[in-house]
């Protein structure tokens, strides 16, 4: 299968203190991978390394699509407060150089169930609703590499069942996903992989089926 | 990269200039200065040249920090800084962007601060004023780059505004006594050095700064915490 | 290791220093002008030049951590910023005594002088970006771009200020030019013991600042 992103032997330190070593993983193209571990086992770090937003201290990170192809969505929602829900998009959307105008835009707005507000600024917008515009930011990049770093966090039951069917769809179309979810019981019959963080180490990677049959419970 | 600069600071203009108006609070502080300066004379009395440019450019480069501040603040809210990380170009079109936007907003600002010296001040634009705006854009353009790549440093930090004003301004000093030479010839005072080798030392400043910006902004605008 | 360096340094600078000042009362002419109080010349210089070094450092090793973020070249901005921000103020305030007796002012636009008193702004500004509460990555990447940046500006810092001058009273002519052979020795002599102190001082800091991380990072709670 396509490798999307490769770490070899990976490490991050802050300072004298280890964050995670000797880390090496592969995602494949059109497949789902969960990222487990306890709080404050490194995740999110391992995650922004992979988006490449974070150096590494030991070790490599290969990307094998170009920037434009990843998406990235974590807690953060990127959104200006002062920009209309449209304005934010098409500012995203020139930043990547892709057609930035309302008849591309608009049905990406439907899709996260936001046209209503599409001209509204953005500021007044619930978390949720926030957060759903930056799902929109990353639908329209159709990214190859989706990193999801717990996407779902503040969002009601029918927004987080939005955001997995657009999971589910992104992997679909061939994406490969990482995915730092909250409820990894809920969310691993989605998942066709998971990673263990623990001890520092990456003490499990393999088949979800098999992790959860193995009754561990996070 | 320049294309994205462009859209970062077409953005960033429209929300300081449009949705708002950040750029108030800046102007209201330097004309502030220029005021309160003004009171450092007699009735009747007019202030020197040189006097006078000191506290224009004074009240600009307050104003600049307050902008730059601004500007980078902008992706603070919701750690867009982070969008912009992540979007497929250089980085340092960030430092470009935010840049050409400090930029303009400073020479906005100047177009109320200069008749605001001339009044307050009393001052009067004698013949020396084509030269003088050229030097001004110098000036204005190594603030700018400067600006730009300190600007990012205080990101994620309370006190920015003294924080950066403390670092930013020793390192000014070669452009603000270029700025106020040339501007006080521009209020009618002689010059008998010349504009010339004050504007070789303000393009200097801004070719090394502009490099400077180009090389190091990499390392200070960046994802880790 | 680093400790036993600064050692030899002290105990050198402070022989050198010890013999300079027989060579600056005794060995060295007494000015005929300034008098007695020209002997400051002998501190002043070795003061801000090795100010001036200090700064040097801090440009060099700044591009060193920038390139492989070893947090040894980190502690030695920081070691090289204090000893440099102490000269600095100390060569400011001989150089103001200087032109106190030879000018009869405290302060005067001398470029040298100048230069020396806005760098010293820049570096006491560094300081305080050092004292602030940043993760230890961040402010050594933060810092190290200001030093840089900082130290690329001396120039022109020096430039202006120097034709800036020029519509001011000249008020001094060349320092350096006429110097006495014997002063010249002394002078020479006595940047050499500095240059001892300097290091002394500068290691036995660098050295301090690695114990202080050790503890932190032994202190520190781990989960």
């Amino acid at each position: 299968m396509e490798c999307l992103l490769a770490l070899s032997h990976a490490g991050k330190c802050y300072g004298t203190r280890a964050i995670f070593k000797d880390v090496s993983c592969a995602v494949p193209a059109g497949s789902i991978t969960l990222l487990a571990g306890a709080n404050g086992a490194g995740k999110s770090t391992l995650m922004r390394v992979m988006a490449g937003l974070s150096r590494l201290t030991a070790g490599t990170v290969s990307h094998h699509v170009e920037a434009a192809a990843l998406g990235y969505l974590g807690h953060a929602t990127f959104v200006y407060p002062t920009l209309s829900a449209l304005e934010n998009l098409a500012f995203w959307a020139k930043l990547y150089g892709l057609n930035a105008n309302e008849h591309s835009l608009l049905p990406l707005l439907r899709r996260v169930e936001l046209e209503r507000f599409a001209r509204e600024r953005s500021g007044t917008f619930s978390r949720g609703m926030a957060q759903r515009l930056n799902l929109a930011r990353v639908l329209l990049l159709q990214p190859r590499l989706l990193l999801l770093d717990e996407p779902a966090t503040g969002l009601d039951v029918r927004s987080a069942a939005l955001l997995r069917a657009e999971i589910a769809a992104a992997k679909e179309r061939g994406a490969g996903i990482v995915w730092i979810s909250h409820d990894v019981a809920g969310d691993a019959p989605l998942a066709d992989s998971i990673f263990l963080l623990q001890d520092k180490k990456l003490a499990y990677a393999g088949s979800a089926a098999a992790f959860m049959q193995g009754g561990a419970v996070w | 990269m320049v294309a994205a600069s462009w859209h970062i600071a077409a953005k960033d203009l429209r929300l300081c200039l449009v949705r708002g108006g950040g750029l108030v609070q800046a102007l209201l502080l330097g004309l502030l200065l220029l005021f309160v300066f003004s009171l450092s004379q007699q009735v009747g009395e007019t202030m020197s040249a040189q006097g006078a440019a000191a506290i224009f450019w004074l009240s600009s480069a307050f104003c600049q920090v307050l902008v730059f501040n601004m500007l980078y603040s902008l992706e603070e809210v919701n750690a867009s800084r982070l969008g912009l990380l992540l979007m497929p170009a250089p980085v340092q079109a960030v430092w470009l962007g935010k840049g050409l936007a400090g930029l303009v907003l400073l020479l906005l600002a100047q177009l109320i601060f200069l008749p605001a010296s001339v009044v307050f001040l009393g001052q009067h634009i004698g013949a020396a004023w084509p030269q003088a705006l050229l030097m001004l854009f110098l000036v204005d353009v190594g603030m700018a780059a400067l600006g730009s790549l300190l600007g990012a440093l205080s990101q994620g930090q309370a006190a920015r505004e003294s924080l950066l004003s403390i670092v930013l301004f020793p390192l000014l000093v070669p452009l603000l006594l270029a700025g106020i030479r040339v501007g006080s010839a521009a209020f009618a005072a002689a010059m008998p050095e010349g504009a010339a080798s004050w504007m070789g030392i303000a393009a200097a400043f801004d070719a090394l700064f502009c490099g400077a910006g180009i090389v190091l902004f990499s390392f200070i605008y960046a994802g880790d915490d | 290791m680093a400790s036993r360096y600064s050692l030899a340094f002290a105990v050198l600078g402070a022989v050198l220093m010890a013999a300079c000042q027989w060579f600056i009362y005794v060995y060295a002419p007494v000015e005929a002008v300034m008098g007695l109080v020209q002997k400051i010349f002998y501190v002043h210089l070795p003061l801000s030049w090795w100010g001036l070094i200090s700064f040097f450092v801090i440009f060099v090793y700044s591009l060193a951590y920038l390139k492989t973020r070893n947090p040894a070249h980190d502690r030695v901005c920081t070691a090289a910023a204090e000893v440099g921000v102490l000269l600095a103020t100390l060569a400011l305030v001989t150089g103001s005594l200087w032109a106190r007796h030879s000018w009869g002012v405290w302060w005067t636009w001398d470029p040298r002088l100048t230069t020396t008193l806005i760098m010293w702004f820049v570096y006491a500004g560094y300081l305080v970006l050092r004292g602030m509460d940043l993760p230890a990555s961040r402010k050594g990447v933060v810092c190290a771009v200001v030093g840089v940046a900082a130290f690329i500006d001396v120039p022109l810092v020096f430039l202006s200020a120097r034709l800036w001058r020029s519509v001011h009273p000249a008020v001094f002519a060349a320092k350096g030019g006429g110097l006495d052979p014997a002063m010249l020795t002394t002078v020479l002599l006595c940047v050499a013991s500095f240059g001892f102190i300097w290091a002394a001082l500068l290691l036995t800091r660098i050295g301090q600042l690695a114990q202080q991380e050790r503890l932190e990072a032994l202190l520190r709670i781990d989960d």
